[in-house]
Parts: C-alpha cells; sequence; structure tokens
C-alpha cells in the first residue's frame, strides 16, 4: 500500500489524477490523506470523484472514502478493461481532466477502447481540446500506441455540454527523445467565440498581434453556434518541425478580452524565445507516458511545481525518477532514469 | 456513495430567462444548483405545471448541459392556485406517496428556493413530517456578481434538529443556566427538588400564570420566587420589580391600605395617598407568603385583581389598575383551610394551577452538603471572611446533619443559622471538631423544644450530642428523668430510695443505691459527675 499525502508539493487534484492511473497500471493500491490540502476547499469535489470513479470504472478498483469533500481514500486496483466508455463531468471540471486519468491505463489494456467525455473542452482548469489533440497525442502516437481524438462540440464555463470522443489503440510505449524542436515553420492564432459582442474578439487578435507581431493572415475568428456558448478562448499556437506548443486565453467574466490576449501571447512569445521542447504544460504531460515507456529525454522549460509533484508521484509508484537538469542555452534537459 | 436526488420545483420568475446567451451571466436556481463544484446532483425531479412545459423543457436541457451527470425528471404538478395553502399540500403530499422514495438507496435534497411561499412552506412540512425523506437545500446567488452570479452560494439543512451540536448544546446549556439561577448556583442532588425545578423553570419561561409554592417555613419559597422574578427579568419576560410580604403580617385595618393603598385622608392617619404593594408590583411580580393568613376581604380584592387586574384603594371611588403576576407561598395546607370555610375556594382555584411543594430539609438530605458550601460562601461575601470546616469536623457535621437525629425542623433558616454560629465561633477561620460537637448540641436543644414530652432534658450536656444520638428515645425519657431525680437529691441513696420507693414497699429491692449505680453505669455516668 503506497502512502501518499495530499497536501504536499502541487498539493492539488493532480496528485490524485497521477495515482490513480499509476495505481491502475502498476497493480499498487494506494492511500491518500489530506487530499487537496492546500486548496481553499480542500477534500475531493466533483471532477475529482467523476476522475476517481473513472479510473475505478476501467480498473474495477474498489474505493473507500470516496464522497464529496472527502480528504482520504483507499484505492485498491483491479485488471484494466479496455471498452466502450462513457464519463460526464459537470462544468467546472474539465474532459481532458478525466482523460488525463484513465488514457494511460487504456494505452496499456488488452484492447481497443472508445471513450466519450462530456462536459467542458475549453476552460480555466485544464488545456483544451486542441492541445491535446495536437500538442500531446501525436507525441504519444510517436511513441507507438495510436489515440485518436475528435471534438464534436464545444463546451465552455459556464455553459459546459461539450463532447470529445477518443479512440485508443494499444501497443507497447517506446522511449522516444525530443531535444531539438527543430526550425518554426508556422503560426497561427484562432479566435473562438459564440454568445458575445463581435469586437471582443476583433480586440483579443489585435492584442494579441501588437505582441507577437504575427501577420494579420495568421489569425482566423471562428464563430461557433450559439447553443455552444456563451464564451471565447484565443488558441496562440506555434509550429515547429519536430513539435507544437498552443497557449490559450480563455475568456472570464470580468476579465477584459484584450488582456487575456496579451497574457496568452506574452507565454506564447517566451516559450519562442526558449530552446524549449515542451512549454510548461507538455511538461507535466509527458512525464507519465515517459517514465512507462522506461527511458527518454525532453528539452523543456523550468519545471514547475506540477511537474515536480507528478515526477514525485510517478517515483513512488514505478521507482523511476526523473531528474531535470539545466542546459547551457537555459533549457531544462529532463530525463528518465 | 448514495447518489443524490435533488426535488424541486420549476421557479417560473426565477429560472425564466432570455433565451439567447446571455441567460448564462444570469442566476437560474434550478440551474444554478447544478453548477456547484461541491453538489452533485445525480437527478434532478424538476416539478413544474404543464402549462410551464417550455420553460422546464429549456431549463433541463441546461441542466444537463452543465451537468451532463445529472438526470433530469420532469413531474407535472398542476396548481389551481399555488397560494392556496390546502390545494398545494394535498398534491405535494400525493406527489410524495406515489413517488418511489428510497432513502436507503438515494440521498435526498428538497430545494425550497423555487416556487410560491405556500410551496415552499408545504415542501418544509412534508420535510420536517419525513413524507419527504431528506434534508432541506437552500441556494443564492452569488454576492458579487463574478462567474454572471451563478452558480452563487448552496446549504443543506437537516430538520432533524438533534444533529445541529451546537443548537441542542445551547439550548440544553440556556435550560441548565435556568435551573442553576433558580437554585441560586448550588448544585443540589435531590432528585425529586431537581425536577420541581426543573418544571419551574418551564413554567416559568413559559407562563404568566399564578404560581403557588408550598412548603414549611424556611423551605425557601421566598428566595425561589425572587429568584424567578430575576430569571424572567433577565429574559425580558418581566420588567418590574419583586415586592414581597409575609401575609401574616398584615392583620388588621392596615392590611387593605398596605395591599391595596389608599388616598389621603380615607381614614384616620391617612396623612397621604399611598400606593399600596399591587400597584408597586405593577409589570414585575408580588409574592404573596403565607397567603392562607389573608383576611376574607383581601382575599376577594385579590381575586379581582388577578382576575381583573383592577382594584379600588381605601378610599378611591375608581378602579386602579395594575399589571403583575402572582407567586404565593403557603405552609398551610389551603385545601383544609377551604374546606374549614376559612380560604375562598375560589382563589384557591386560581392559585392551584401550578403548584409546588417545597421539600424541608430533612426531605432533601443529600442537599444539606452542597448547601452548606453555599451557606460558607455566603458568610464570606457579608462578613468578608473565608471560613472553612477541617476535613474531621466536617465530616461529623455532615453526619450529624443527614441523619435522623437531625431534625431540620427550621430548614434552611436552621441550616444558615447554625453555620453562622459556627463560622462566627470558629478560632482562626477553621471550624474544628469542638466546635461541631458544641454546635451539635444547640441544635439538638432547639429541636428537642418543639418536640412533645422532651423539652431540654439537659442529656446533651451531660452525654454529648454523639452519645445521645445513639440513645433510643424509650431510654432517653428514663435516662432524663433518672438524671433530674439525681440532681435533685443529696446522694446517691436518697435518689435510689424515690426511683425505688414501690420496690422498696414492696421489700423486692435491697440495694437502691447500687441498682441505681449500675443503671448509671450503662450510660457511662456516675454521681460524681451528675452532681459536681
Amino acid at each position: 500500500m503506497i502512502e501518499i499525502n495530499g497536501a504536499e508539493g502541487e498539493g492539488g487534484g493532480q496528485v490524485l489524477r497521477t495515482a490513480c492511473a499509476l495505481s491502475l497500471i502498476t497493480g499498487e493500491p494506494f492511500h491518500i490523506t489530506q487530499i487537496r490540502g492546500k486548496r481553499a476547499k480542500p477534500g475531493l469535489l466533483r471532477q475529482h470523484l467523476t476522475a476517481v470513479e473513472a479510473a475505478r470504472t476501467i480498473g474495477a478498483a474498489q474505493c473507500e472514502g470516496l464522497a464529496m469533500r472527502s480528504s482520504e481514500l483507499t484505492f485498491r486496483p483491479g485488471p484494466i478493461s479496455a471498452g466502450d466508455y462513457h464519463f460526464s463531468i459537470g462544468t467546472a471540471g474539465s474532459t481532458g481532466l478525466v482523460l488525463q486519468t484513465v488514457l494511460m491505463p487504456l494505452l496499456l489494456a488488452d484492447g481497443p477502447s472508445r471513450l466519450v467525455l462530456e462536459g467542458g473542452t475549453h476552460n480555466l482548469s485544464a488545456p483544451p481540446f486542441e492541445f491535446i489533440d495536437r500538442c500531446f497525442l501525436p507525441i504519444v502516437n510517436r511513441m507507438g500506441p495510436r489515440v485518436e481524438a475528435r471534438l464534436v462540440r464545444h463546451g465552455f464555463y459556464p455553459g459546459g455540454g461539450g463532447r470529445i470522443e477518443v479512440d485508443i489503440t494499444p501497443a507497447p510505449l517506446s522511449p522516444i527523445d525530443c531535444l531539438d524542436r527543430g526550425v518554426l515553420t508556422a503560426v497561427s492564432g484562432t479566435a473562438l467565440w459564440t454568445g458575445l459582442p463581435p469586437d471582443v474578439v476583433e480586440r483579443e487578435i489585435l492584442a494579441a498581434r501588437e505582441v507577437l507581431g504575427w501577420p494579420e493572415e495568421a489569425f482566423v475568428e471562428r464563430r461557433l453556434s450559439d447553443a455552444e456558448g456563451p464564451g471565447t478562448a484565443l488558441l496562440l499556437e506555434a509550429t515547429f518541425e519536430q513539435g507544437r506548443e498552443i497557449v490559450t486565453g480563455f475568456g472570464q467574466i470580468g476579465v477584459p478580452a484584450q488582456l487575456l490576449a496579451k497574457t496568452a501571447a506574452e507565454r506564447m512569445g517566451r516559450f519562442l524565445g526558449s530552446r524549449a521542447f515542451a512549454g510548461p504544460h507538455l511538461q507535466d504531460q509527458l512525464l507519465l507516458p515517459f517514465a512507462l515507456a522506461g527511458g527518454g529525454s525532453f528539452t523543456t522549460v523550468k519545471p514547475s511545481q506540477h511537474t515536480r509533484t507528478a515526477a514525485m508521484i510517478i517515483s513512488l509508484f514505478t521507482g523511476r525518477r526523473w531528474s531535470f537538469e539545466q542546459e547551457s542555452n537555459g533549457a531544462t534537459l529532463a530525463r528518465v532514469h | 456513495m448514495k447518489p443524490l436526488t435533488v426535488i424541486g420545483f420549476l421557479g417560473s420568475t426565477l429560472d425564466a430567462s432570455k433565451y439567447g446567451p446571455s441567460r448564462w451571466s444570469q442566476w437560474r436556481p434550478s440551474v444554478a444548483l447544478a453548477m456547484h463544484e461541491d453538489l452533485r446532483v445525480d437527478r434532478f425531479l424538476l416539478l413544474h405545471g404543464e402549462k410551464h412545459e417550455r420553460l422546464a423543457r429549456f431549463v433541463a436541457e441546461d441542466v444537463t448541459s452543465v451537468s451532463p451527470e445529472t438526470r433530469v425528471e420532469r413531474r407535472h404538478l398542476n396548481f389551481e392556485n399555488p397560494w392556496d395553502f390546502e390545494e398545494v399540500y394535498g398534491k405535494l403530499l400525493d406527489f410524495a406517496l406515489s413517488e418511489p422514495l428510497d432513502p436507503e438507496a438515494e440521498e435526498y435534497l428538497i430545494h425550497i428556493t423555487t416556487g410560491t411561499h405556500v410551496a415552499q412552506i408545504c415542501l418544509f412540512l412534508l420535510t420536517e413530517a419525513r413524507y419527504l425523506p431528506g434534508k432541506l437545500l437552500q441556494t443564492g446567488p452569488a454576492r458579487r456578481s463574478v462567474d454572471g452570479r451563478a452558480p452563487g452560494v448552496w446549504t443543506s439543512i437537516d430538520l432533524d434538529l438533534s444533529r445541529y451540536d451546537s443548537i441542542a448544546t445551547r439550548f440544553a446549556a440556556t435550560t441548565s443556566e435556568n435551573t442553576f439561577f433558580l437554585k441560586s448556583g448550588i448544585e443540589t442532588r435531590n432528585a425529586a427538588f431537581n425536577r420541581m425545578i426543573d418544571e419551574i423553570e418551564h413554567v416559568a419561561s413559559r407562563s404568566r400564570a399564578p404560581i403557588l409554592l408550598m412548603g414549611p417555613t424556611g423551605a425557601g419559597k421566598s428566595q425561589l420566587a425572587r429568584r424567578i422574578h430575576d430569571l424572567k427579568r433577565l429574559k425580558h419576560q418581566i420588567s418590574g420589580p419583586f415586592v414581597e410580604v409575609n401575609c401574616a403580617t398584615l392583620k388588621g385595618d392596615g392590611a387593605m391600605s398596605a395591599l391595596f393603598g389608599h388616598r389621603k385622608g380615607a381614614f384616620t392617619g391617612a396623612i397621604a395617598d399611598r400606593a399600596g404593594l399591587l400597584l408597586s408590583a405593577h409589570g414585575g411580580m408580588l409574592f404573596l407568603d403565607e397567603i392562607g393568613e389573608l383576611g376574607a376581604d383581601e382575599q376577594a380584592m385579590i381575586l379581582r385583581a388577578i382576575e381583573e387586574k383592577t382594584f379600588t384603594p381605601v378610599g378611591m371611588d375608581s378602579m386602579v389598575s395594575s399589571d403583575f403576576q402572582l407567586i404565593a407561598g403557603t405552609n398551610r395546607d389551603l385545601g383544609e383551610a377551604v374546606a374549614t370555610g376559612s380560604f375562598r375556594e375560589d382563589l384557591y382555584a386560581r392559585l392551584n394551577l401550578w403548584t409546588f411543594s417545597l421539600p424541608g430539609l430533612a426531605d432533601r438530605r443529600e442537599d444539606i452538603e452542597p448547601n452548606l458550601d453555599y451557606e460558607l460562601d455566603r458568610f464570606a461575601e457579608r462578613e468578608g471572611e473565608r471560613i472553612a470546616f477541617n476535613k474531621e469536623a466536617r465530616d461529623l457535621y455532615l453526619c450529624f446533619a443527614t441523619s435522623p437525629a437531625a431534625r431540620w425542623s427550621g430548614n434552611f433558616r436552621d441550616l444558615a443559622a447554625s453555620v453562622t454560629r459556627m463560622a462566627t465561633l470558629s478560632p482562626r477561620g477553621r471550624i474544628d471538631r469542638d466546635c461541631v460537637t458544641l454546635e451539635i448540641g444547640r441544635l439538638e436543644r432547639l429541636w428537642s423544644l418543639g418536640q412533645p414530652g422532651l423539652k431540654d432534658d439537659g442529656l446533651s450536656a451531660l452525654l454529648g450530642a454523639e452519645r445521645l444520638a445513639e440513645i433510643d428515645l424509650f431510654d432517653r425519657i428514663q435516662l432524663a428523668e433518672v438524671v433530674r431525680v439525681c440532681r435533685e437529691s443529696r446522694s446517691l441513696s436518697e435518689a435510689g430510695r424515690t426511683l425505688f420507693a414501690a420496690s422498696k414497699r414492696r421489700k423486692t429491692s435491697t440495694n437502691d443505691a447500687d441498682r441505681l449505680r449500675k443503671y448509671l453505669a450503662r450510660f457511662e455516668l456516675d454521681w460524681g459527675g451528675l452532681n459536681p
């Protein structure tokens, strides 16, 4: 039984999601205390319940303490079953977080799986669908398995109502090295919007162009159907020979459009200025598949608290250790041992 | 974790919105309750009338959009008049009875934020009566307009109040504070007395009807009446003063005037207006102790004053009104007084609603110890000097005080006086064994005075209280007379001759003196000790 103090490190829901995934894969039960101990509203919230329940469903796990606001949970995994699954998550949560919990176990299952995930697809709490689809999954696919994701309907906060479908064909994960991202080949900006005045989107694009200096034709406005909104997200995408980064600014009530665009553009600017392969979000998502592959490395920006926490949980279950070394060009080399 | 089902009305006003995206910046209670990150609704029974079909469908769709985990089940509930209590309650009860609700398998929250006030009240009543086996759910918009006021806030209320520790504890604490207060802070142990105080607390908090306190002199009637007044005053139930009078002192002409007041010149000596006790007690409490001693005229006036809150002062034509709560005290059996015609039956009936019988101290022996400490505290407060018993002395005193030999005929008055004597006479603030032994003698003399055939026989001085307590009354009466005869005689022989005169005449006794000596020796007495 692996003991985890949920308040350590990043101290949020990621600890729980990573632990569930690893427990199913390794067959090791775990006991976590002080769940989300560092958050203002500690304990299991709705989206965490849903994530744990999803893990329980695919892995015939037994749970003690699985209740709203519970601060302690025991998780005993069973065998992982491939299959068709449908998971729903309320507006505050994101489909991406459920996917993060079940994807790796299903990748290592004995047959293909199909997931339907309902809920938020574009909200603050997680990287948006496009990031998963265009930045993260291509790397997973490069390691062996085949994962295809489709966005059926957008789901913004608070209306929700999004839907994504994911097809998973398992294969052993092979170690890869992602050290050099290569030359920048294309840039683009997509402003998704619905149910808002049109000038909001214009102001977003103007603000992003001002920071990044990208040409006008690099930007597209994509108006979604009224039923999918209201909401807006500005997706800034940079494509390199060997990789891709997507930075997103999400519309929030009370935050001016130009400000969210400016913040996103500045983050993209910093990434372009670095020599790293993986940005801050890709960084923590790559740890699990790389560790399960038993080796590999990638260059990245300064490791976040999220990343260091995920690395700690990974070493608890697998014994594999991540090292983060700063290189002379300012990038960090992350390597699993 | 049991699945959660919410039961609630569609809010025909609050849940209504424009059909466009602006609805997401509005707080719609039925939608918002599915948006909380710490509340997951698995099933939502949405109650609505057929005329709100369209709104209900729209709200249901939005609920499933924000909360794909939630299954919305709509139920038609048509009210002809949603403000008609009988109709709403009846139809909701029908719903509750027909809907298969299983609290073993599901948890229920009853949403009371939507619906007419009548519907909310009916939901409350049905939940309280457990027809709807759940907790109440209250929701509200966010205080600040961040996130478009939704999801806002939610609270669940469990009507099983016993679960609310803080409320239950406060309630119990208040009650026990009140009874503690009524007992003057004395931790009494007598179960019957404590039960009576609980009842008085109950009555005093809820009623303004007269209270009758029965009990022997010194049982604490007056003190209890004053505490009831103080408690009611603390709780803002009365604001006026506590006015107390012993009716035994109201004899003759002055009685009427003392109680009801008089006008200047009403009679000789009425040199100024006098308000009278009843008027002084206006807004407060009047304690009439020894009410059985009240004269017939006064009884009639008092009865009227209680019933109509008016009376006529001596020498006045007009009525005066005074609103007071009456507490009456008596050491007589008023029922007997009614039977013999000395007390008005109708007044007794008026007083006999809340009748409490205060036991004497002899019937509350387990309360003697806490009252002993209370009296020591009172002495310390009064005299500024704290007196304590040494352990041996305390045990000796309590042993006597709780024994059948201690009659406590004057009840708490005797105890108070006894403690005051010991405290005053104790050397250096310590009550020791000698001090207690002397006090026991004093108490015995005091009580023996009132006992028929057992006047102060002087035996306690001779034998000490402890030894005396071991002698049967049967023997004591004999011994007392023997000692008296001895003290009146010039010699042991003379006393023997007097005491055994009859036997002597029959020539059956040869040595009277020896017989007497042996008798005295049984009580460890000798001639020298009797006639020093």
